[in-house]
This record gives structure tokens, sequence and C-alpha cells, in this order.
């Protein structure tokens, strides 16, 4: 079997559905679960507004109901994003990553500010038009080799279409582009912060775990 | 080459590509969402290509995520355009709100849905009850629908376990599934029936 992630340490089965760790996706899921704790215990950034006409700012307050929604969403994307990292199904793969997506679309619109919202609703249109490239990778993967099972693919006895893998990593991109509209929103100083930060570490995490999946299959 | 998966994935793209273009002349953010939403039907004609039961398993689940994100989205456009929540106190259509017609239409689409039993019968059933909610305004305490619902998953959760590590007794844990997702999809459905025209 084709071992890009090195050879795997431990299988958990449920069924046909195995989830495996290998040390590749063992550290991605460990830095996954580090910034998970990290959100949980960290405190909201409050954004700074000058007063015009005196020599005087004030800190905006974030109300405890706005700050426990962005944490949750942050949470939710730490254990979607651990979820995409050790899954060795295909289609639950693609499933985690579109729930990475949703949670980022909820990390960025839990800031009410006007530009913000309209990042945020931009985004969620590409994150729900790369469901339908990456859905469709998946459905063209278990109807051309019969199984979703990264662990049977890996053996190489069928091979995926060039198309079904070029779908997959074009899907994949489209949910991983919220570090791109959080910074259009100039999110990272301020609003949203330290919570935006899930937003950027889950892409990466995505596309590292992508790449090796188009490798491995 | 050319055989019948091919044909039906050539066609299915093609829809996907017709989406996607209307999608690059839209300029107005709502019928963008709408034509995201059609797109996403794409994507489901592919994964039914499939053509086995496990296309019906991945249908579901992709059709959940592609409602998840419409529904965050349609919330983001409403808080964006700085759009009011209207209260909406039930249809006010005087037929509707008098006649014990929705009564009858309700109770069919129950016992039917009862019958199939099932996810599908779940939403038959789910659809009367909801019918009858939203004709009759109907306004109390729902914790026992909730309550219910939270049950009825818990047995069909239960369900896949008995599946999974004791498969001699499946034919206890197919009933239990069948029962517990109707009776999750139906006070699901009755919730959101309920909930309408609440602020949300």
């Amino acid at each position: 079997m084709n071992e890009i992630g090195g050879a795997p340490l431990f299988f958990l089965e449920f069924g046909d559905i195995v989830i495996y760790f290998t040390p590749f996706t063992l550290a991605l899921f460990l830095l996954a679960l580090v910034f998970s704790v990290f959100v949980l215990v960290s405190r909201p950034e409050r954004q700074l507004e000058i007063a015009f006409g005196g020599d005087a700012y004030y800190a905006k307050e974030i109300s405890l109901s706005e700050l426990r929604f962005r944490r949750f969403m942050s949470i939710a994307c730490g254990l979607a994003c651990m979820g995409a990292m050790v899954t060795g199904d295909v289609f639950d793969f693609t499933l985690f990553v579109s729930l990475v997506g949703i949670c980022n679309v909820g990390i960025v619109a839990a800031v009410r500010s006007r530009h913000v919202q309209n990042a945020a609703y931009q985004y969620g249109l590409v994150a729900l038009a790369g469901t339908v490239p990456m859905f469709a990778a998946a459905g063209m993967v278990a109807a051309t080799t019969g199984t979703l099972s990264m662990l049977e693919l890996a053996k190489g006895t069928a091979t995926v279409p060039v198309a079904a893998r070029a779908l997959l990593v074009l899907g994949v991109m489209g949910e991983g582009m919220a570090p791109f509209y959080a910074a259009k929103a100039e999110m990272f100083r301020a609003p949203g912060a330290p919570y935006v930060i899930m937003c950027s570490l889950s892409s990466l995490l995505i596309f590292l775990r992508v790449t090796e999946v188009i490798l491995l299959i | 080459m050319w055989n019948e998966y091919s044909i039906g994935l050539a066609a299915a793209f093609a829809c996907a590509l017709v989406g996607f273009l209307a999608l690059m002349w839209e300029k107005d953010d709502l019928h963008k969402l709408l034509l995201v939403d059609l797109v996403e039907t794409a994507a489901l004609a592919v994964i039914a290509l499939i053509g086995t039961d496990l296309s019906e398993a991945l249908i579901l689940p992709g059709l959940v995520v592609g409602i998840a994100e419409l529904l965050a989205l349609s919330q983001i456009y409403l808080v964006k355009e700085g759009y009011q929540h209207m209260p909406v106190k039930g249809l006010n259509i005087e037929v509707i709100m008098r006649s014990p017609a929705t009564v009858i239409i309700a109770t069919i689409l129950a016992v039917y849905g009862i019958i199939l039993s099932g996810f599908t019968g779940g939403a038959i059933a789910g659809l009367g009850i909801v019918f009858l909610l939203m004709s009759r305004s109907f306004s109390g305490d729902f914790h026992i629908l909730e309550m219910a619902s939270g049950i009825s998953w818990a047995l069909w959760v239960a369900a896949f376990f008995v599946f999974m590590f004791a498969p001699e007794w499946w034919y206890m844990a197919l009933m239990g599934a069948a029962v517990g997702i109707l009776m999750k999809v139906i006070t699901k459905m009755s919730l959101v029936g309920a909930m309408w025209g609440d602020q949300g």
C-alpha cells in the first residue's frame, strides 16, 4: 500500500468506516486539538475606537451571547477539522470539510458589522458552491471504483479518475476560502479576534489533508 | 466510453455549468443565493447517478449540509440587509382557519406517514402536523416535543449500536431505528411548523 503520511499507527473501525491515524494526520489532528483548546480558554479581543473631536478612545464591549456564539462556532470548527483529519472515508471527509465551511461562515458572520456581514455572505456563497464539485467528486469516486474507503483505494487496485481528484481539490479550495474573506473584512486585528484564527488554521489543515488524500487514492 | 453513467454525468455537469454561468451574470444577492441552491441540486444528481442504495445514504447528508448552509446564509442575508422579522400568526386564510378540512388532511398524512415509517414516513407525517399547526396558529409549550425528539434520536442511535455490536438482534434494531427516525422527523418538523411565527 501507498503510504504517503507514514505507516498507519492506529485503526478505529466502525463497520466499513475506518478512522485511522498516520504520523502525518496525527500531527494535523493534534494541531487542531491544541488550537481548539486555545480558543476555549482565550478571551475575545476588544476593538478600540477613537472618539472624534477629543483625545480619547473607548473599547467596544462584546456581549456574553455574542462571545458564546463565536466560541461555540470556533470549537465546532475545531471538532469538524479533527474529524476531517482522521477520517478514512472520502465521503465523510467531504462532509467534515463542508462542516468546517459552515462553521467558518458562522465565525465570520458572528461579528455584527455590515462590511463583515457582506464578506460572510460572499464567503458563504463560495462555500455553498464549493460543495457541488466536492460531493460530485465523492459520488464519482464511489461510482467508478465501488468504494469510498481511502484504505481500499490506497491499495491501487482501482484507479480514481483524474476529473474526480480535480473536483475534490476544487471543492476543498472553495470551502477553504475563509481567510481570504476574513482578510478582506480586516478581521484579523480586532473584530472576531482571536476566534478568527480558527478560519486560517482550518483552511490550512483541510488543504494539507486533501493533498494527502489526493496522493493516497 | 459513452455508457449510461457517462451520459448522466455529462448531463448533470451541463446543468451545473448552466447554473454557474447564471451565477456569474447575476448581480442581486438574493438571486445568487437561490441560484447556488439550484446548482447544489446538480451535485445531488451526480451522487444519485451511483444508482445503488449507497447513493440514497449519501444524498441525505449532502442535502442536510446544503440546507444548513442555505439557512445560515439566508439568516446572514436578513441581518446584512437589515430586514426586520415580521411575526406571522398562522396562514390567515379563512377556509383553512375555520373548516375541519385541515384536521382531516393532517390526519390522513399522519396515518399514511406512520404506515410508511422511516425517514420518508416521518417527513410525511410531520408535514401533516406542520400544516395543522400553521393553520391553527397554535401557541403553547414545546418542551415535551423537544424531549420526544431527543429521546427518539437516542433510540435511533442505540439501534445503530445494536446493528454494530449485536447483529443477531437486527430485527429489533431495525424496528427501533424505523420508529426512532419516524418520531424524530415528525417532532422536528412540527417544531418547525410551530416556531415559524416566533422570533428565530
